[in-house]
């Protein structure tokens, strides 16, 4: 069953979020992003979540994803990016608290500014876990919450403000991926402690 | 701190912007009436929310949580500032601009250096 709510405040969002995010934002961490998706080996990827597909141009050539984004909307307006990409990419309208696929089926999960996104990131990240299979890495390109003053505080206020329309900015991802299950190999800071990649695996017991 | 030229600029372009304005709606809204501490309080409170609105039109052109930060800092100091000076003296708009102007540039200087204190692989962050 589709959180409607949630995918009503992202269909909402879809008209707007190339504006936003589209160029400066893409300008600034597309080589980061190109970086950590250049990770994508051949075998069984998932990709959560797409959105308008901004992220397809940093995926390496030749590779067989399956991404995911719980708005049809979005995924309405990432076609055109998704048939430009000289591989195959399945996208699909999947909640991810819910994803119907069997459990250790993907070999690797990237996520993009997802868990900022979804309205349980603990029971995402647990999904995700779920899917993967044992000794499978995940790498997150995230904005998360910060553990110095005053940058907490303004990221606290700013959600309260943001929620609403658009992503929470305050969360802990890391311990949240932590709790899921996954050992943490990397965190790397690109700007503050507020946007970073992580990598963590799946353990193998 | 990100060293192509473009976010260099970018990134100065919307503290400064942020702290001009910021000191000009302090010129608006405080007198020498003012309490000191009421007007730095209010000034800091709506300096702030003015940089957070202000960021998302700069933050298309920039990036948004990377203008949203420092815009915010830079209008909370540049309203607090501008709005002390105000309860004290009748200041010149000029005045304002570069109290504005130099707080804008200076916030956005102080964020550059924590940030490159933060960025970089966190070893005591992994598991």
């Amino acid at each position: 069953m589709v959180d409607l709510v949630t995918q009503e405040k992202w269909d909402k969002a879809a008209s707007t979020i190339d504006l936003m995010t589209g160029y400066g934002e893409q300008k600034r961490w597309l080589p980061f992003k190109t970086r950590l998706f250049g990770n994508m080996q051949p075998g069984k990827i998932l990709f959560a979540s797409l959105g308008t597909g901004l992220d397809i141009p940093a995926f390496p050539p030749d590779r067989s994803i399956t991404a995911i984004d719980i708005s049809p909307e979005m995924l309405s307006r990432a076609q055109h990016r998704i048939d430009d990409y000289p591989g195959e990419i399945k996208a699909e309208q999947v909640d991810i608290h819910e994803m119907p696929y069997p459990g250790d089926h993907f070999d690797q999960v990237f996520t993009s500014c997802t868990f900022c996104s979804v309205p349980e990131p603990v029971a995402a990240l647990t999904a995700i876990h779920r899917v993967l299979k044992p000794g499978g890495r995940l790498y997150m390109f995230e904005h998360t919450g910060s553990r110095y003053f005053p940058f907490r505080n303004m990221l606290d206020l700013m959600t309260i403000l943001a929620r609403k329309i658009g992503p929470e900015l305050n969360r802990n991802t890391v311990g949240n991926v932590r709790t899921a299950g996954f050992e943490v190999t990397e965190v790397n800071n690109l700007f503050l402690d507020i946007v970073k990649t992580i990598k963590a695996i799946k353990p193998l017991d | 701190m990100d060293n192509r030229l473009y976010f260099i600029v970018g990134d100065q372009v919307s503290g400064i912007s942020v702290g001009i304005l910021s000191a000009l709606l302090a010129a608006l809204l405080i007198s020498t009436a003012w309490n000191m501490f009421i007007a730095m309080a209010v000034m800091m409170a709506l300096a702030m929310l003015m940089g957070l609105f202000l960021s998302l039109v700069l933050g298309i052109l920039f990036g948004s949580m990377e203008i949203m930060v420092p815009a915010m800092l830079a209008g909370m100091f540049s309203g607090m500032l501008a709005g002390m000076w105000l309860t004290m003296a009748d200041v010149p708009l000029m005045h304002l601009v570069s109290l504005g102007a130099v707080t804008g540039f200076a916030v956005t200087c102080i964020i550059w250096f924590v940030n490159t204190l933060l960025r970089g692989i966190r070893p005591g962050e992994t598991g």
